[in-house]
């Protein structure tokens, strides 16, 4: 893996993606973090199409589920769809709590499901835990 | 613990010294009440598929996390994790791929087949240690499962 | 058929239909509800045709009928009735009958019976006729409209419960928003600016986090009911297991002892039912004494109910408090003395009366809290626990 990590975050409020781009810039873990507000720019991003071609190819994508455009669902389901980009790291991290929506994510192959907290410290420790995990334990394909 | 009860974790592991710290390494953590081991790959199958010797398990109480060696005897790990990825009935239940492999061509061929995440099993006991507990703590405790109860979740007094 | 002129105004008309061959007693009768003040305006016939053929026509507010015809027994006028389903009273009005037979005749419908050689009576019992059609009038317009009332409130309940659900639902985002903010605020500008915006800051903190959480227990209690899941026999110590599982760390931490003595199978949704007893069972711990909180939860069974206990040995609860525990945001202590913004009985109240049942706490302060309620037992009275389930099953109850 090259030196930074590379992280899109899929999520079409500024002030969740704000906090959660200041938590990844804080991590011990240099990390590029590339933000999309709707489901489309998302897709548009990991085909490198328009204004993305000269994008690079994520380790991990943050993807929220309620996205104006596309939504969370939809991208997930064409992500882990397309032979190039199923075996990209997704994990849905979205402010719904629903059984449903958990349970959907999952058989559309999302790889974990994160619930964001109402509270802040929560949130900070939730996006914490995220990046801890997939960058310091799990093993990621180039 | 009864085979027909809720597990939280179910962990395929045939390599004994690697069982033991595991089972330690979460133990210690308290991340998990009910573990279950099963030490091929025809047992893990017949365990998530509700077949066999599990013949009494139910589909809809499937263990919260899998954590999955490669190297099993029976049948391989990368042919369980076919077989669950590839069924509606288990599709959902996280897999995490726990493995001593160091092989670039099984990583990519495990998140292929749709492992949730893959791990390597560092040499060091100390480190095998952290990384056991660090996974669990992520796929328990900050990751919702399929079957999420909200009520055990915020199980604060009103 | 004998037409009899008709006179008088409409205010005291009654319209009558006279089965009577006898031309002189019809006229007799007649007279006989004149003289009494009645505005008649009468038909008299003697055959069974004629009859339906009158009866089909015309909105007659009575009949008086003669016992024996040659032809035609005036109780079948009943019949007639029956078929055109006509609720006109029919009153007998005959010359000698035997009293058994003027009973029968009244249990197989006949309004009331009139002698011919005491026609006195007759105004009285064609009164009292009337009245009963205006009162069986009134009351079928009372339900009627009672109907209606109470599909108007079910309606205007559910778009309450809707709002409610909608309201705190989609504030949450928003106010999210808010609450992060404030504090970051805080956390990052504490000290740089001067000291009242120190505590503006920790104001708008305290208040947006304090939202937060009643909206959150606004949400829950809207949800109650909402999950629209049919009622089914369940398990209360299987219920009861997993809320020991839920507060698993609260118990240990406080030491505390939940004695269960053998319960019931109940039909209720079982969401529900761990939520009522985790609620009731983390109040115990909540508002323990000063010694480790003891839960006892039993069950009896009460004719087709099961009524529950759980009592604890906490700080209970005073007299003239015990209704009020129950209404949502209702609390009794302030904030610093103890947390939560008084919706777990609220809930615990709406999910026992959502099933059908009562609850009720019993207690003195200081001396811990019997919370009591019923719920509808799964079957009542059965031996054989798989056959209940296989009965309920078969007739779940739709709420």
């Amino acid at each position: 893996m090259s030196s930074a990590h590379r992280i899109l975050l899929v999520d079409d409020n500024p002030a969740d993606a704000n906090l959660t781009c200041e938590v990844l810039a804080t991590s011990e873990r240099p990390a590029q973090v590339s933000t999309v507000p709707d489901g489309e720019q998302a897709l548009q991003f990991l085909h490198r199409f328009g204004q993305f071609s000269e994008a690079s190819r994520p380790d991990l994508v943050i993807l929220d589920l309620n996205l104006p455009r596309k939504d969370g669902r939809a991208v997930l389901a064409e992500v882990k769809a397309d032979p190039e980009l199923n075996d990209l790291p997704v994990v849905i991290f979205t402010t719904s709590h629903a059984p449903r929506d958990i349970a959907r994510c999952y058989e559309l192959g999302a790889n974990s499901y994160v619930s964001k907290p109402g509270n802040l410290g929560q949130f900070f420790s939730a996006v914490r835990s995220i990046e801890n995990f997939w960058f310091g334990y799990a093993s990621l394909p180039d | 613990m009864s085979m027909h009860g809720e597990v939280d974790i179910l962990l395929v592991e045939d390599n004994p010294d690697d069982l033991e710290l595991t089972l330690h390494a979460l133990r210690r953590e308290h991340l998990a009440n009910n573990i279950f081991t099963v030490r091929d790959g025809e047992e893990a199958v017949e365990f998530l598929f509700c077949n066999g010797r599990f013949a009494g398990r139910s589909f809809d109480h499937p263990p919260r996390l899998v954590l999955l060696d490669l190297k099993l005897p029976k049948l391989t790990g990368l042919e369980v994790l076919k077989l669950i990825k590839n069924d509606p009935r288990t599709k959902a239940v996280p897999v995490v791929v726990l493995t001593a492999s160091r092989e670039e061509r099984d990583l990519v061929a495990s998140y292929n087949l749709g492992a949730n995440s893959y791990i390597q099993k560092p040499v060091d006991f100390d480190q095998f240690r952290e990384i056991v507990k660090s996974t669990g703590l992520y796929w328990i405790v900050i990751n919702q499962h399929p079957l999420a109860n909200p009520l055990s979740m915020a199980a604060t007094p009103r | 058929m004998i037409d009899i002129p008709k006179n008088g105004s409409s205010q005291n008309r009654l319209r009558v239909l006279l089965i009577e061959d006898s031309t002189a007693d019809a006229e007799i009768e007649i007279a006989e509800l004149r003289r009494a003040g009645f505005d008649v305006a009468a038909d008299v016939v003697d055959t069974r045709e004629q009859a339906r053929e009158r009866l089909k026509k015309i909105p007659y507010d009575v009949i008086l009928a003669d016992y024996n015809l040659p032809n035609f027994r005036g109780m079948d006028a009943l019949d007639i009735l029956h078929e055109n389903s006509l609720t006109i009273p029919l009153i007998l009005v005959t010359g000698a009958l035997n009293s058994e037979t003027a009973v029968e005749c009244v249990k197989q419908g006949a309004m009331d019976y009139v002698f011919k050689d005491h026609l006195a009576r007759l105004p009285i019992s064609v009164r009292r006729a009337l009245e009963d059609v205006r009162l069986r009038h009134e009351r079928a317009r009372a339900q009627e409209q009672l109907a209606n009332k109470v599909e108007e409130l079910a309606r205007s309940n559910c778009d309450l419960e809707q709002f409610a659900y909608v309201a705190s639902h989609d504030l949450q985002e928003p106010l999210r928003m808010v609450a992060a903010y404030t504090q970051l605020l805080a956390e990052r500008y504490q000290g740089k600016l001067d000291s009242a915006a120190d505590r503006y800051i920790s104001y708008a903190v305290e208040g947006a986090t304090r939202m937060q959480a009643l909206l959150e227990d606004l949400l829950a209690f809207s949800r109650v009911g909402r999950n629209g899941v049919t009622p089914a026999p369940t398990d209360v110590n299987s219920a009861i297991e997993e809320v020991l599982k839920n507060l698993g760390l609260a118990l240990k931490q406080h030491g505390v002892t939940v004695t269960c003595n053998p319960l019931p199978t109940i039909l209720a949704d079982r969401f529900q039912v761990v939520q009522l007893f985790q609620n009731l069972i983390g109040n115990a711990i909540k508002f323990r004494a000063k010694r480790n909180p003891c839960v006892t939860i039993s069950a009896e069974q009460k004719g087709r109910e099961w009524l529950f206990s759980v009592f604890d040995n906490g700080i209970g609860i005073a007299e003239e408090h015990r209704d009020l525990v129950f209404k949502i945001f209702q609390r009794l202590h302030t904030r610093d003395e103890y947390g939560g913004n008084g919706v777990g009985l609220a809930i615990c109240k709406k999910i026992v009366e959502h099933n059908g049942g009562r609850i009720w706490v019993e207690s003195e302060l200081g001396r811990g809290c019997n919370f009591r309620f019923t719920f509808p037992a799964a079957v009542a009275d059965k031996a054989d626990k798989t056959e209940d389930y296989e009965l309920c099953t078969q007739n779940p109850i739709s709420r």
